[in-house]
């Protein structure tokens, strides 16, 4: 660690003890993208090199950074950093590379691509992403695939904010962000901001409480929040869609909604109405576990607190009724008087000056023969072109972009229905596979299905920063440049219209390209450079920027932050983006589809004697964002193994004791975890961290350093009764598993 | 009226954030310093001091070049 040359006193006051000057420091504005969320920070640079990152100056911003953002220097100088593009030379998996140039591979990736296509299709092309990662995608991807003809483009958002971004669009055109700051009530459907994760929001909602918020947590486990909450309701994990079914029916039962915006903004009221009354309070307290005077108390708080908001949540996004219960969220919020108010759920377009990323990818090139190939667009068609082209007219009306795409996720395919045509199971074959940023092996439902669908492609290309186990699998692996080491510019991935800038820091290391390079590249090699014509990014970003009178360099200088105009109740100007243009509490896109218009509630298959426990996967621990994260030291030594949770009942029961090796096994997988006994989780349920694998292991087949052994994926089911009717994302939350106390490991011995 | 008053200050909510956002001008340096005090907490119930994050100083370039290439 270095010491500190020159502290500066006025930030030695005891709240800002981490803003230190040190002789030589130069200082960049970035957005940390670490995870998901975007942090505003300092980075400081020394010689060449981001030494610190810090947080930001700006106010609005203090203090919002975590330990993993504060490591990230020193996580990119790892030794084991990708930097030269390697080419796989002895069997998919061995862990045999040769280093090759970028013109010799992607030469080779645009010849053996193109010979895929000639002889499959364009559909034979899939890719995966994950935008926090790949940030400089900026729907590029998108806009090379409409033109070559594939539809067939995945992304963890499939069951993480796109799939709900999606969904809300089928209630009211939109997906709104939550207005926290003003606020006089929050509901964290199991979300679980905390310090070092989700910083922004967890300072928002602390803020918020400070001055008189309440909180209402829904949460199998006594979490944080759920301990610092008005009311806390312990639900059955993956009972949300009931719960918010049991909400409703104290709301209209006890006339607590605004009857003059239901009257006024809404169509099939009656029926949901009369849907409701199959929801009793002891029938919704029989399936959640909850008491039911408590679920009327916090149905009654979220309808008479108001402004209220019920921010988007990763919980509800993985569950089997994840469509009916996002529904759900977007009733509760319109029938309560919610939406597009201050303290309510903000409905924002695009930043009306910057060109948005919805226009980059171009959709409307992709013929209309080709989106109709989608995978699982004919049994899970939500967020599939079949299912959202219904409303591009609408937003066309109302937000000016026909195929406004939110969150990234609004015309993706099926991730299962990909894999199985990838593994060779599927109307059509798959051959050629691209990930960019994104550890697809680990990454959805289904894990031993994703393997044979990697080791039955032709060509599997992986654009990373580090050997993750879907890379080991690649025929090339190209190096990733960091956020630290390129402009970007971040729209909230359409979110709202907020746009931030986030500055170079340090030059890029190595051979390692950014995501525009990589499409501007492969386009050049698909013989089709007119798809990326700017000759930079920074000249991309000039492009973007022309509206607001500026170029890259000059608003990167300007803003932290450039907003978008502030405006409230929008709709009573332009309608909801809807075929009704109002609030479809009967929606008319899923019955076009064939499904239940109304919200419903489909319960668990019968119990198997086999699997007695539940377990519940997709948790973030302070730690590790996603699957990344576990090379770095510091943060390995506060979390160097896998734990799983369970109460001390449970823990008995199965004969367990703290620090225990066990396996958690069901008919999808099998894995290995320490035990970790907490008194804040419930009995019978077992909590499985996301993402874990282990970077020192072996690389390559059979274990793929640690993965096949450790990952949560590999016990997420994605049959139908695990998946959800009208989107087709899997259930995460209430899986039946077995647990059983094991040796440990044999690298845990070492 | 309610109504409107909420509007009406979310809106100078959100002009002083956008004011306070911009890095040009002779007007932000203001808006930061009065957003800043508006937005200190007390220190006896300040949740966003972490005892890791509040000592990390961050790294030497030389540190981070020996880390690079191995070396420890």
């Amino acid at each position: 660690m270095p010491s500190v040359a020159n502290p500066d006193p006025k930030q030695t006051d005891g709240k800002q003890v981490t803003i230190n000057r040190r002789e030589g420091v130069e200082t960049r504005n970035v957005l940390c993208a670490t995870c998901d969320i975007s942090c505003n920070v300092v980075a400081e640079v020394q010689k060449g090199r981001v030494v610190r990152v810090r947080s930001s100056d700006n106010p609005i911003f203090r203090d919002n950074i975590c330990m993993k953002g504060a490591l990230a220097p020193k996580a990119f100088a790892h030794p084991d950093r990708l930097m030269k593009p390697l080419k796989r030379v002895g069997e998919r998996g061995s862990g045999q590379w040769e280093e090759v140039s970028w013109d010799a591979a992607i030469a080779d990736i645009g010849a053996r691509l193109q010979s895929i296509i000639k002889e499959h299709g364009p559909e034979a092309w899939a890719v995966s992403t994950s935008q926090w990662n790949t940030a400089t995608d900026h729907g590029l991807g998108r806009r090379l695939m409409n033109h070559v003809g594939s539809p067939n483009w995945i992304s963890g958002v499939a069951l993480c904010a796109g799939n709900t971004a999606a969904i809300n669009r089928m209630t009211y055109g939109w997906f709104p962000m939550a207005d926290i700051v003003n606020t006089n009530c929050i509901v964290l459907f199991g979300h679980n901001p905390r310090r070092n994760s989700w910083v922004p929001i967890y300072s928002q909602i602390r803020r918020a409480q400070a001055r008189g918020a309440k909180l209402i947590v829904l949460d199998p486990r006594r979490s944080s929040n759920a301990e610092l909450a008005d009311i806390w309701l312990p639900l059955r994990a993956g009972t949300d869609a009931a719960m918010c079914l049991g909400w409703l029916n104290v709301i209209i039962n006890e006339e607590l909604y605004d009857k003059k915006f239901v009257a006024n903004w809404t169509v099939g009221f009656e029926e949901l109405k009369e849907r409701v009354t199959e929801f009793p309070l002891e029938r919704v307290a029989k399936i959640t576990g909850c008491d039911p005077e408590q679920i009327r108390a916090a149905a009654r708080m979220y309808a008479t607190t108001g402004p209220a908001v019920i921010p988007w949540t990763p919980i509800t996004d993985m569950q089997r009724n994840s469509t009916s219960a996002i529904r759900l969220h977007s009733i509760l919020r319109a029938l309560c008087g919610n939406l597009d108010i201050p303290g309510g759920e903000a409905l924002q377009g695009f930043h009306p000056d910057i060109i948005p990323e919805s226009s980059i990818e171009m959709h409307e090139v992709l013929p209309p023969e080709q989106k109709a190939k989608q995978l699982g667009s004919d049994t899970h068609p939500a967020f599939t072109y079949r299912g959202q082209e219904k409303i591009t007219a609408c937003t066309k009306r109302v937000w000016g972009y026909e195929y406004a795409n939110q969150v990234t996720g609004c015309f993706m395919a099926n991730p299962s229905a990909l894999f199985r045509a990838m593994a060779g199971e599927g109307p059509y074959p798959v051959k050629a596979f691209f990930a960019l940023g994104n550890n697809t092996l680990l990454s959805y439902a289904n894990m031993p299905l994703i393997l044979k669908a990697m080791l039955n492609q032709d060509l599997v290309v992986v654009h990373e920063q580090f050997m993750t186990p879907t890379a080991q699998l690649a025929d090339y692996v190209l190096p990733a440049d960091s956020w630290l080491e390129r402009p970007w510019l971040h729209d909230t991935f359409g979110w709202s219209s907020m746009v931030r800038p986030s500055e170079q820091s340090m030059d890029t290391p190595g051979a390692c390209k950014s995501t525009f390079d990589v499409w501007k590249l492969l386009a050049g090699a698909l013989d089709r450079p007119e798809v990326v014509p700017w000759s930079s990014i920074e000249e991309f970003y000039d492009y973007r920027l022309e509206g607001t009178g500026m170029n890259w360099q000059k608003f990167s200088k300007t803003y932290d932050v450039c907003f978008g105009p502030v405006e409230f109740r929008k709709y009573e100007k332009t309608g909801f983006a809807t075929p009704s243009g109002k609030v479809e509490l009967k929606s008319s896109v899923l019955e076009d589809l064939g499904f239940d218009p109304l919200p419903y509630f489909r319960d668990d298959p019968p119990a198997d004697p086999d699997l007695p426990l539940m377990m519940f996967t997709g948790v973030r621990e302070d730690e590790f964002f996603q699957t990344a994260q576990r090379h770095v030291p510091e943060l390995r030594e506060r979390k160097p193994e896998p734990l799983i949770f369970v109460s001390p009942k449970t823990a008995n029961d199965y004969g367990i004791d703290e620090g225990d090796w066990v396996t958690i096994s069901n008919h999808t997988g099998e894995i290995v975890m320490k035990a970790g006994i907490r008194n804040a989780m419930p009995d019978d349920l077992v909590r499985i961290p996301h993402g874990w694998w282990k970077p020192e292991m072996p690389q390559g087949l059979p274990g793929l350093s640690g993965a096949l052994a450790h990952a949560d994926a590999q016990l997420c089911p994605d049959d139908d009764e695990y998946l959800d009717r009208e989107q087709g994302i899997p259930h995460l939350k209430g899986i039946p598993c077995r647990l059983r106390r094991c040796e440990p490991p044999v690298e845990a011995m070492r | 009226m309610k109504r409107y008053l909420g509007e009406l200050r979310a809106k100078l909510l959100a002009d002083l954030a956008s004011r306070t956002s911009r890095r040009d001008g002779i007007i932000h340096p203001l808006c930061r310093r009065l957003l800043a005090r508006a937005l200190r907490l007390p220190p006896d119930n300040d949740f966003m001091r972490d005892e890791w994050i509040d000592n990390d100083v961050g790294f030497d370039p030389e540190e981070l070049e020996r880390y690079q290439r191995g070396e420890q």
